[in-house]
């Protein structure tokens, strides 16, 4: 077994683990972080990406909304090129009780989340597909954010100063001796080896997953996954954050996230992180949703439906997960459980990510007795030193610049092949899934359709891999795509699922390439 | 507006009924939305070619195929029906050389190297029939990225043949003259055509060539002159050479959809791309005059005998699902057949596997024509052809362009025999 030394580990590769670790390598500290799949394949990448204002929590949980309006700001200052600066609105619709209203800006005063009510004739101008029935409305200070281009953001600022970012390592268990953590035995799902990771502390940043790793230190930590729903409309049906005003239920917010419109969210408590299935009653509850905020919603063309397991975390067991608090939890096992060296930082939300590894690095120093001030506030993560917010237009700016010197390998999401080839080349991955978190390959209207059968030909071509490998590669994205288009498969989604099965299994004939000798090689062991 | 047949779409199945109609003298006019599947998939004519398994003969596996799948198109259609329709279609376009039979598929290439059974195939793809193995060498254009030599011709090599020959294959990447860096298939298309292209192309490629080898391009060899670029390329280049088809849209489905519009026309046809059907005045059972309107146009009347429907089905938006799960034939509100209940499993969970919801479509009687859940015709005058009859997955079983031919060319035939 080979040998890892590094100081703070960290376990967990969504947004809090990244978060840790930036703040961690900035501190000075040697860290490493392991995940068992890529990174953001968890609940992170599995969000509707809004930026809180905390405007959704400002009358049932003011502290959340408290740390969401905080970090707001700092990640407008840190995070530019990550946020697109849509604003937000909270809509009275004819099914909100009206007397909220006035709640809801007694609580946004109490926790200095900025609120301005707005004139319902004016959002109906700047939102016109917005249900003209609606009553009041109030501008926050929401966004939508991007989460795959947060946490590479964060992780490429982490290994700038040093941190080792491990994907495909899979924690086997934790070293305890003497009572306290020593690190970890992981196995590598790429090369198949086991390596043990000594390391002075150990956080557990692992989400809907810390009970599980925390028991691999005798420590009980009970994270109900809370199941969420978002569907995604193949058009930016509101360019403006909405939500309706109204204590949080299901469907009551559409995020418009670059070209597509994400209505969310559902939320019900599941027994495993890794087991559960989407309903049909859940989606035509979104829908339904969606039909409220934005009329004509059903005849929009729905995209892609996908869910995530918030990790909602309380000392004593609750029933319903929605009246879990959304703020986070830091657990010092060493008071809590007489375990020392190790910490589980959970609960909370992505936008509170810097701020969750603030208080865990924090505690961290604390425990070791050292004191090294957090910096992450200040610094810019890469890409947004210049505090440019995305716009809409970016990558269509960015694609006229090259386009007498570039071929565009995915037409959806301007996806050029040079982006293309230096992503396959600096992660050597032959999962096109891992390309895509990284582009958006093959995430538009069309779900890969064209960009898949090209990106095999350019990896098959660019890795020097066996053919059969790439036609792993070809049929698990196929696979991978077809799982979120198809609990939401209506419409002109329909249609376009039909063409792509004339092309890939008509035309292409995919079904029947050579048979595979090698079954199973390209594929990864671990389920993400 | 009158006729004595209208036909509504102009896919494969719409042309073919149209053109048989119109040569059997009856006035007809085609009217489409737009260019059907033949702009999106090649031109090969597919009839049957899995069941599940491979089938060698299409001749041979129909009658079995059709006696087991009761839904399925050609169980309305008689093998002969069949077999007739192809030879029709053989005539009807000489000028793309359609090569092969009934009576055993042929196995071509395809994009990504996978065997693909098919009936016939157009003249510039007979070559590329590995069924007796051989040697065979695949070319890349420099700024085409929808084709991928290397990959196709290694996924080419371990296909297992039923014959047992193997098939040596191998890739060459081409740097043909040009500056931009992503070129279409249809400019490459036009670039074919300039003798001073094929000059440099033939120039670049010859001295790489081994003998016995035949030489695949991407389906870009021509449009209007492709057959001349063809056989001077096979002539300089001294070896069979053929074209592998990729991701649409469709060169040499283009050829074809020119070549029966050609032919349509010529038979006195008259083809109207562009109008929606928005509605039909139906009197006793009959269906009198289609209602069509183009853009913000006032709307259209086409007042005729008899109806075809080639309108294709999900893909084309003819038949939707709706977002609460109901579904409907959008031209005539037509009965649709097979739709699984909407609680039951309609998509299964992996992409390969059956999906019940695949075969819905319109049921039709012996004579094509619609019918509701007794059997009933829901119209006297109203045929269906094509893609928009259920009880298929054409693109599992490789059958889509031969149903859409065999039916398109049966419901002209039940048409002419009843104006006769």
């Amino acid at each position: 077994m080979s040998k890892l030394q590094t100081e703070v580990l960290v376990i967990g590769g969504g947004s809090t683990g990244l978060g840790v670790v930036r703040d961690a390598a900035m501190r000075g500290f040697a860290t490493a972080l392991v995940d068992r799949g890529d990174l953001a394949t968890g609940t992170t990448g599995r969000f509707h990406g809004l930026l809180h204002s905390g405007g959704r929590y400002v009358v049932k949980d003011p502290k959340a909304a408290e740390e969401c309006i905080h970090e707001n700001r700092i990640l407008r200052k840190i995070a530019a090129d990550v946020i697109e600066d849509t604003g937000g609105y909270f809509l009275t619709t004819p099914i909100d009780d009206p007397e909220f209203a006035d709640k809801f800006v007694e609580g946004c005063r109490a926790t200095d989340v900025p609120c301005e009510e707005v004139p319902v004739a004016e959002v109906l101008r700047k939102e016109p597909r917005v249900n003209p029935g609606i009553t009041r409305a109030f501008a926050v200070p929401d966004g939508s954010l991007d989460s795959w281009k947060m946490v590479w953001a964060c992780a490429r600022s982490a290994e700038a100063y040093g941190a080792r970012i491990l994907t495909y390592h899979q924690v086997l268990r934790l070293i305890v001796e003497g009572g306290a953590v020593k690190g970890a035995v992981v196995k590598d799902h790429r090369s198949g080896e086991e390596v043990q990771i000594d390391a002075d502390f150990v956080v557990n940043a692992s989400g809907a997953w810390a009970g599980q790793i925390a028991e691999m230190a005798g420590c009980e930590v009970t994270v109900f996954p809370g199941k969420g729903i978002m569907v995604a409309m193949n058009h930016r049906l509101v360019n403006t954050v909405v939500n309706r005003c109204s204590m949080p239920s299901d469907g009551d917010i559409i995020v418009p996230a670059r070209g597509v419109a994400v209505i969310g969210t559902t939320d019900q408590k599941v027994a495993d992180p890794d087991n559960w299935e989407i309903t049909r009653e859940e989606v035509q509850k979104m829908l339904s949703a969606g039909e409220n905020l934005v009329p004509g919603f059903r005849q929009a063309r729905a995209l892609r439906v996908w869910g995530g397991v918030r990790p909602l975390y309380q000392e004593k067991a609750e029933a319903d997960t929605r009246d879990v608090t959304r703020a986070h939890a830091l657990l010092n096992h060493r008071t809590r459980d007489g375990v020392e060296r190790f910490v589980t930082i959970t609960g909370g939300k992505f936008c509170t990510l810097r701020l969750m590894a603030e208080e865990t690095m924090d505690a961290v120093c604390g425990e070791l007795g050292v004191e090294r001030p957090c910096r992450t506030a200040d610094e810019p993560l890469p890409d947004s030193e210049e505090k440019r917010y995305y716009w809409l237009g970016a990558r269509v700016a960015q694609r006229e610049e090259t386009l007498h010197q570039d071929q565009l390998i995915c037409e959806c999401e301007f996806v050029p092949r040079r982006d293309l080839e230096a992503a396959m080349l600096r992660r050597p991955t032959t999962n096109l899934d891992d390309i895509r978190r990284l582009l958006r390959l093959g995430m538009g209207p069309c779900q890969g359709g064209f960009c898949i059968y090209r990106a095999t030909g350019i990896l098959h071509q660019l890795q020097k891999i066996s053919s059969s490998v790439a036609n792993r590669s070809m049929l698990d994205f196929l696979q991978e795509r077809w799982k979120g288009v198809r609990p939401a498969l209506y419409g002109d989604q329909l249609r376009q699922v039909r063409l792509d099965e004339w092309i890939y299994q008509g035309t292409l004939n995919v079904g029947h390439l050579p048979a595979d000798e090698a079954q199973g090689s390209a594929r990864e062991e671990v389920k993400t | 507006m009158s006729a004595d047949v209208v036909v509504l779409g102009a896919g494969l199945s719409g042309l073919t009924a149209a053109l048989r109609l119109a040569e059997g003298g009856l006035r007809t006019v085609l009217v489409a939305q737009g260019v059907g599947a033949t702009h999106l998939a090649p031109p090969t004519i597919d009839v049957l070619g899995y069941d599940p398994e491979l089938v060698e003969s299409p001749a041979q596996a129909l009658p079995a195929f059709a006696a087991a799948h009761a839904d399925h198109p050609y169980a309305r259609i008689s093998p002969e029906t069949v077999a007739a329709s192809i030879g029709w279609f053989r005539e009807k376009v000489p000028g793309l050389g359609y090569v092969g039979s009934l009576d055993e598929n042929l196995l071509v290439p395809t994009a990504v190297g996978a065997a693909k059974p098919t009936a016939i195939v157009p003249e510039a793809m007979a070559a590329s029939d590995v069924r007796a193995g051989g040697r065979f060498v695949f070319v890349g254009l420099r700024a085409f990225k929808s084709f991928y030599p290397a990959y196709l011709a290694e996924n080419l090599c371990r296909a297992k043949l039923p014959s047992g020959a193997t098939v040596e294959a191998r890739g060459i990447q081409l740097s043909d003259p040009g500056q931009e860096p992503d070129v279409t298939c249809l400019e490459y298309a036009r670039q074919f055509e300039r003798p001073e292209f094929r000059k440099a192309v033939t120039a670049e490629l010859l001295p790489q060539l081994q003998p016995e080898e035949k030489v695949g391009f991407p389906s870009v060899l021509g449009l209007d002159n492709h057959r001349a670029v063809w056989q001077e390329l096979q002539d300089v280049l001294q070896r069979p050479v053929f074209e592998v088809p990729s991701l649409p849209p469709s060169v040499p489905g283009i050829r074809l959809f020119r070549a029966l519009r050609k032919a349509f026309r010529n038979a006195g046809g008259r083809l109207v791309l562009g109008p929606t059907a928005v509605g039909a005045e139906t009197s006793n059972g009959t269906v009198d005059a289609l209602v069509v309107q183009a853009s913000a146009n006032r709307p259209t009347t086409y007042a005729a005998k008899s109806f075809v429907l080639a309108t294709g089905g999900f893909a084309t938006g003819a038949i939707n699902l709706d977002s609460f799960g109901e579904v409907r034939e959008t031209v005539l509100g037509l009965p649709v057949a097979g739709v699984p209940d909407v609680e039951a499993l309609r998509f299964s969970p992996g992409y390969f596997e059956d999906h019940p919801m695949a075969r819905a479509g319109l049921a039709v009687d012996e004579h094509l024509r619609p019918v509701d859940a007794d059997g009933n015709p829901a119209f006297g005058n109203v045929y269906a052809v094509g893609a928009v009859l259920g009880g298929a997955e054409p693109w599992r079983e490789h059958s889509g362009n031969g149903l859409a031919i065999a039916t398109g060319f049966a419901a002209a035939s039940e048409i002419l025999e009843g104006a006769s």
